[in-house]
């Protein structure tokens, strides 16, 4: 009788200690802006076929950007994956997309970093980090 | 483009290319177009025709295109001349 009392009591203390390490370890992973980490389960779009760390919204639009300068056709498949040499573009093509995508934007990626993008993925991230950059 | 690795002298051109496509971009929306029209057939044309290895062509094609940018950044000129007139030659 005691005993179990006992473990009880032991087992309801061990709660809030653990709730309040999971709360610190979110806050922790946070770093005070929003993470690009969801805790929550979302149903990703079916077209995206790998995880990446930009958001949607931001792949989406590269993919209309590239899908519009290499005036692809609307059944031709855009992923997150996809490369930009897979779509037929050539170097010069592909200067065009970031031009594109630097005025779609309203960013500036400097020379280095462009000219190392061949991916949608590659290109979202990389936009993402300036859109944080000049937002403080 | 992304696995390979871009030589110098890839990356000037693309460099320059971009240069261009900037330039442009200030440029009213009539003479942007055709800004853009003109520096993507001739860069097109010569990245086809022009021999990878003829560095010393290359190199001049290059030193040309800089000239040429400068003048279409300068607010003073009004006319694509100087670019048509390398078009024409090629």
């Amino acid at each position: 009788m005691a005993s179990i009392a006992a473990s009880a009591s032991i087992s309801l203390q061990a709660r809030p200690r653990q709730l309040a390490i999971a709360a610190s370890q979110v806050k922790s992973f946070s770093n005070g802006r929003r993470s690009s980490l969801s805790f929550n389960l979302r149903q990703l779009p079916t077209r995206l076929t790998v995880s990446c760390a930009a958001k949607p919204e931001t792949v989406d639009k590269v993919c209309a950007v590239v899908r519009k300068q290499l005036s692809l056709k609307e059944a031709d498949e855009i992923t997150a994956a996809t490369k930009f040499a897979a779509l037929g573009a050539d170097s010069l093509d592909t200067v065009e997309i970031v031009m594109g995508l630097e005025e779609e934007f309203g960013i500036e990626m400097a020379e280095e970093k462009a000219q190392s993008i061949a991916t949608v993925e590659q290109a979202a991230a990389l936009i993402e980090e300036l859109l944080f950059e000049k937002a403080k | 483009m992304g696995a390979s690795k871009l030589s110098g002298m890839q990356k000037q051109v693309l460099s320059l290319y971009r240069g261009f496509l900037r330039a442009a971009r200030s440029r009213p929306i009539e003479d942007r177009k055709r800004i853009e029209m003109i520096v993507s057939t001739e860069f097109r044309h010569n990245s086809k025709e022009v021999d990878r290895k003829n560095f010393q062509y290359i190199e001049y094609l290059l030193r040309l295109g800089t000239k040429q940018l400068d003048q279409l950044k300068s607010p003073a000129i009004v006319s694509l001349s100087s670019i048509k007139v390398v078009t024409s030659k090629t």
